[in-house]
């Protein structure tokens, strides 16, 4: 770190302490000095005032970031709670954010490891199966073994699952999650060049092929990166340009960097939603050399020659439309073969089958919940939140910390017998998008879809404090924050 | 090393407590049209008198989904897909809302989707599981569908 970047941070910090009204020195005394970790423990920020005694058994499906932390919350909020969390896997509540560091090697595979029994608030029971069947009109749901929950309050967070298996050629049939089983896929994706840091083995894996890749430019052989984005919603939209900075970042420090084209696939036609940032990400592409094809939407893989078959589609002028009193237009396609040395998938993502197709689910899939208030549209005691929720924009951990709260305020007011739900989620998220190794830009935004940024700085630059805080700061923040219901 | 903690520190005690506070926000936009001229000046040309779609036209059913869900799908149209790459599978809609918006049937898709559900939603049937588009025929107004009070419950 330099002197300037150092006085940058500490400017910004007292600028916006200053604008909050009190000095640098006394928030520091406020939340105390021992350790973000501690800090964000404590938990002055949001803990419920009152405990509520309003009572109801809550049952919360999914035992991930978004679940665990809402029955911390609930655990927090209630008198008498009442909890029950379902959840098979032993590693849910690991760091994911942290697997684009890990795939890059500037952390270590464990560094994301978090065991899901160390985060189980004390009195929630924890069920450790799967949910299989959900009967919402008789308020039940029943895991694997057959076992019949009933429940007052269903919160369904079950996250999403990886579907390699819409990639022709990889021979991959089941769909995974990032934390579960991942024999099926890790056999294929971690091997000859392909990489997914969506899958915390496939994250090890890469960091593995990446430096295989750089190995590769630095003898003096051209080589060709790759880099895709699915059409379906994804958990962590940035990360598919993350892994990318990070690999353009390892070749220029193994000084290697003439001797690699890196390319990325989006099925999409933007870098991103909200224009600033979107034109912000373009500025830093071209700074890099780094580029880009829209409009591509990978649908198979040749393995052992190493050719990647996208589906590139684009639009043209149709006939006249008389409804619209207007040209329309229509859809083309051709499929096109890429080689490549090195190719990071990011595969397509949907719900869960057991509960997409279940009365709870929807066309789609995904669990349809009222964008603000996240409870279910059709049944009013269940609520959805985190990656299976049906939320614009909403698959983050940062949506998620917000979230939340606002399904905890909102299940507590209707187990107190109101009738208005108070809590509001504005669509609120934030993308760290990692633009090299030390320099972050912090996209936060909402459903206005302009940059809604937590500190008085132009949001669309790149800055060394926004690393420290995404490699340092935000796991503890989240792991003992969040997950304890506080922050 | 210390003033790097301290940085550290306050950078995270900023982020964790700040937009703690934050309600929906945007400013509020008026709307020349109100979801019922909108909808029959324009979107039944293709979607039907009862919204049930147009198989001819490639428009799709919108009686089939209650308001929240549909509020979803019309918020995803008018903003040009809500993923940052992802893109959309409705490139067409998109392209023909964006000139209809220009003609003036601009709306706010909640009131639409409100509008929608109170005037056309049926309740899926068990018969009909195949996913094919209802038959022209007056279908017969359900018992199943919720009442405007039920509609309203959902805001």
């Amino acid at each position: 770190m330099n002197k300037k970047q150092m006085k940058e941070g500490i400017e910004l910090i007292d600028a916006h302490f200053k604008g909050e009204g009190i000095s640098r020195r006394d928030a520091m005394k406020l939340f105390g000095t021992s350790g973000a970790a501690a800090l964000l423990a404590t938990g002055a920020t949001t803990t419920p005032v009152q405990a509520s005694e309003a009572k109801g058994k809550i049952v919360i499906v999914g035992g991930g970031l978004a679940g665990m932390s809402t029955a911390a919350r609930f655990t927090n909020s209630l008198d008498n709670p009442d909890i029950t969390v379902i959840e098979p896997a032993d590693m849910a509540t690991s760091y994911q954010p942290g697997q684009t560091l890990v795939g890059a090697g500037i952390w270590e595979g464990s560094a994301v490891d978090y065991k899901t029994a160390d985060f189980v608030p004390s009195g929630v029971t924890l069920i450790k199966e799967k949910a299989v069947e959900f009967d919402p009109d008789k308020n039940t749901v029943t895991t694997a073994s057959g076992k019949k929950i009933g429940y007052d309050y269903l919160v369904v967070a079950a996250g999403l699952k990886l579907d390699f298996g819409k990639i022709e050629g990889l021979g991959i049939t089941e769909t995974i999650t990032t934390r579960g089983d991942d024999k099926a896929v890790r056999k294929v994706v971690g091997k000859n060049g392909i990489s997914s840091i969506y899958f915390a083995n496939g994250a090890i894996d890469t960091w593995a092929n990446m430096q295989q890749f750089v190995d590769k430019a630095k003898s003096g052989k051209k080589v060709k990166g790759i880099f895709t984005h699915p059409n379906t919603p994804i958990k962590c939209g940035g990360a598919p340009k993350k892994i990318m900075y990070l690999t353009d970042a390892r070749l220029r420090e193994a000084g290697a960097r003439d001797n690699a084209e890196l390319m990325f696939y989006p099925n999409g036609s933007k870098m991103f939603g909200v224009s600033e940032y979107h034109n912000a990400i373009q500025r830093q592409f071209e700074a890099r050399d780094m580029k880009w094809n829209y409009r591509h939407n990978l649908v198979a893989v040749d393995t052992e020659k190493k050719v990647a078959t996208f589906n590139k589609h684009w639009k043209q002028k149709g006939a006249w439309d008389e409804d619209l009193e207007e040209y329309g237009i229509e859809m083309k396609n051709e499929k096109v073969e890429v080689p490549f040395d090195f190719l990071h998938i990011t595969p397509p993502m949907k719900a869960a089958e057991e509960i997409g197709s279940s009365p709870i689910g929807s066309s789609k899939g995904w669990v349809p919940v009222n964008k603000e208030t996240l409870q279910h549209v059709k049944y009013k005691n269940v609520f959805a939140l985190g990656d299976i929720a049906a939320v614009p924009m909403g698959k983050t951990g940062g949506s998620a910390r917000k979230q939340y709260k606002v399904v905890v305020d909102n299940v507590i007011a209707m187990m107190e017998g109101k009738s208005e739900l108070p809590s509001k989620y504005a669509g609120y998220t934030v993308c760290p998008l990692i633009t090299s190794i030390g320099t972050v830009m912090l996209a936060e935004f909402n459903w206005t879809k302009k940059p809604t940024p937590s500190f008085p700085l132009d949001p669309t630059q790149e800055r060394w404090i926004w690393w420290l805080l995404k490699v340092y700061a935000l796991k503890p923040m989240t792991q003992y924050g969040m997950l304890s219901g506080r922050a | 090393m210390k003033k790097l903690n301290l940085i550290l520190l306050s950078v995270g005690a900023v982020f964790a407590l700040t937009g703690c506070n934050d309600g929906p926000t945007g400013e509020k936009i008026t709307y020349a049209k109100s979801a019922q001229e909108v909808y029959d000046q324009s979107c039944k040309k293709c979607h039907g008198a009862n919204g049930e779609g147009n198989t001819e036209k490639k428009a799709p059913a919108l009686n089939d989904r209650q308001a929240g869900e549909l509020e979803l799908d019309l918020y995803d149209v008018k903003n040009g897909g809500t993923n940052q790459s992802s893109g959309t599978d409705h490139d067409i809609m998109e392209h023909n809302m964006k000139k209809l918006i220009d003609k003036g049937y601009d709306y706010d898709p909640k009131a639409m989707a409100l509008y929608i559900e109170k005037s056309f939603f049926k309740m899926p049937s068990p018969e009909d599981t195949e996913e094919e588009t209802p038959a022209t025929e007056e279908a017969p107004a359900t018992t199943e569908t919720p009442t405007t009070e039920e509609a309203n419950a959902t805001r």
